[in-house]
């Protein structure tokens, strides 16, 4: 009697063993799948190329979006035998159509401290599509850190050239021959008003105040006209800064938006999540209190 | 079946029936309006009173848009108090009347006693001591059980019999009030006011001082220019009643510097 009995349990254990075998690999085969849909093995897609100088800030699985939108992920970074950095990316079939041959790669921030993301800057229309293995323009966006290093480097010069017109005497000594000039006048009409009679005398004193305007004048111009070039260059160089950051500025505003917009997203699933959803009440319409008080009429 | 299996199958139900709660489904425009009505609060508090009432009027538009009674209620409400304080009674009076008289939608008696004690307001406002006194009671009537606003009501009715000259009916309702209002500080100020007015009018200055003098504690707290003018108008008049001619221009300078600012 023992021995089938044992014989049914061995059996039985059996049919678990199996039926737990199943499950483990029922899992694997979904966890696989899940991986290899995040991977977008089942979206059919285009592969692409572009080249950098080196592969700084570039990693495998790197999201590629386009207008904000993603749009495939690097699959491939390799070193080519001349030292350049040959990229490859896995667009998806379904946007190819809007990307065209004339289109840029760009590395851009996603914000001021996210992510990097490779973004595709829209070609001209009249371009034909981009299509498997056509090799894209790439170019690095700048981040912020970059903007206020090049800030930085470009306010240099300038706050040097201020500081040099300041500091170098032209423009006291300027002030101060001016100075000088108009009180040797002031003083000759003064004696001019005085004698009266002895006009010959004062008209020398006049003539040799004028020709100390006459001295004082060219230097004055010279160094207005060294004061204006400086400042023209002071101009030049703001102007310049200002039209690099330009094209950065607008893409971190929109970052920086898209990062809250996430970050409130996030937070709202978290307070809607069953563990913390009781300890956020939901807010609702209030009144005002009922005020029940009228004034009397003051007499 | 096993002990270890039984637990194994409770903690499950416990952790299905966990993630199975439902959280109340609430419409992007629902939360918009609510939006809206909380900024009007806030408007309000700070004495914003132009921006409180645009605010709620967006507030009201959705929630008329969406069908929202509570909200409609709520808003149309709000929007006639802030009314009411800006000066506009005709404007408040027709928001009340569209509460009151709607027939197409059922709104919370709650909210309906609430628009009745507004209506009365607005009638005592005009010296109508008759149309003040029923539309009280409409409020009491509409107001069956769990009546949150029966100290306010306790007040309407003290300021009707102050406009009747009746001190003692003022000063036994204010004081009812006081009792029912004791967690609602600007009710409660309300209620100490309105005594020391039946008070003066029975000719206790004293007694009058001290209740002016508590009601305007209260009100400072709360930051209520209009109400703290009143306590001040009050106070003076008790100092004149106790010949305090000098403390008495006091405090009128005081209410006057109030008004000045024209804060409400």
């Amino acid at each position: 009697m023992k021995l089938p009995n044992y014989n049914q349990r061995l059996l039985s254990m059996e049919t678990r063993t199996k039926r737990f075998m199943l499950g483990a690999i029922a899992v694997m085969l979904l966890v696989l799948a899940m991986i290899a849909a995040k991977q977008d093995y089942f979206s059919r897609s285009t592969a692409i190329y572009f080249f950098t100088p080196n592969a700084q800030g570039l990693s495998k699985g790197m999201a590629v979006k386009f207008i904000g939108f993603k749009v495939g992920s690097v699959q491939e970074i390799n070193m080519e035998p001349n030292a350049t950095v040959r990229v490859k990316v896995s667009l998806d079939d379904e946007y190819v159509h809007l990307i065209g041959q004339d289109a840029k790669a760009r590395l851009v921030k996603e914000a001021l401290v996210g992510e990097s993301v490779v973004e595709i800057i829209p070609g001209s229309q009249q371009v034909k599509q981009v299509r498997q293995n056509s090799v894209l323009e790439f170019e690095r966006g700048q981040d912020a850190s970059t903007v206020v290093e090049n800030l930085a480097a470009q306010l240099q010069p300038i706050l040097s050239d201020i500081h040099q017109i300041t500091s170098s005497g032209d423009i006291q000594q300027t002030l101060k021959n001016l100075n000088q000039a108009s009180g040797t006048f002031r003083q000759t009409v003064n004696e001019y008003t005085q004698l009266g009679a002895n006009g010959n005398k004062a008209m020398e004193r006049i003539n040799s105040s004028m020709e100390t305007l006459d001295k004082a004048i060219p230097k004055l111009v010279d160094k207005a006209d060294t004061t204006l070039d400086n400042v023209q260059a002071a101009t030049a160089d703001i102007k310049k800064i200002t039209n690099d950051s330009a094209g950065e500025i607008p893409s971190l505003v929109r970052n920086a938006n898209a990062l809250v917009q996430d970050g409130q997203e996030t937070l709202g699933g978290v307070k809607r999540s069953w563990l913390l959803n009781s300890l956020f009440t939901a807010p609702e319409e209030q009144s005002l209190p009922v005020d029940g008080y009228v004034a009397p009429p003051q007499p | 079946m096993g002990t270890r299996s039984t637990v194994s199958i409770l903690c499950s139900l416990v952790l299905l029936t966990a993630c199975g709660t439902v959280d109340e489904v609430r419409s992007a425009r629902l939360e918009q309006a609510t939006e809206f009505n909380q900024r009007g609060q806030r408007a309000f508090q700070r004495g914003e009173y132009q921006a409180a009432a645009t605010l709620y009027e967006q507030a009201l538009q959705i929630d008329v848009a969406i069908e929202n009674e509570s909200g409609i209620a709520i808003n149309t409400l709000n929007l006639a108090r802030v009314n009411q304080v800006l000066g506009k009674t005709a404007l408040t009076q027709r928001l009340l009347d569209h509460l009151l008289e709607d027939k197409a939608l059922r709104y919370a008696p709650a909210h309906l006693a609430e628009a009745a004690v507004q209506k009365a307001l607005l009638r005592l406002q005009e010296n109508d001591t008759a149309g003040a006194t029923l539309w009280a009671d409409k409020a009491v009537a509409f107001c069956e059980s769990d009546c949150r606003i029966a100290g306010v009501i306790d007040n309407v009715r003290a300021g009707i019999a102050l406009r009747a000259n009746d001190a003692d009916k003022a000063l036994q309702l204010s004081e009812r009030a006081l009792s029912a209002n004791s967690d609602v500080p600007l009710e409660r100020a309300n209620a100490l006011r309105l005594m020391a007015s039946a008070r003066l009018m029975k000719n206790e200055a004293v007694a009058a001082l001290n209740l002016t003098e508590e009601a305007l504690v209260i009100d400072k707290s709360l930051g209520l220019p209009e109400k703290i003018r009143q306590d001040l108008l009050l106070s003076a008049q008790a100092h004149e009643k106790l010949g305090q001619a000098e403390l008495a221009v006091q405090c009128r300078d005081r209410a006057a510097r109030i008004a000045a600012t024209a804060l409400k």
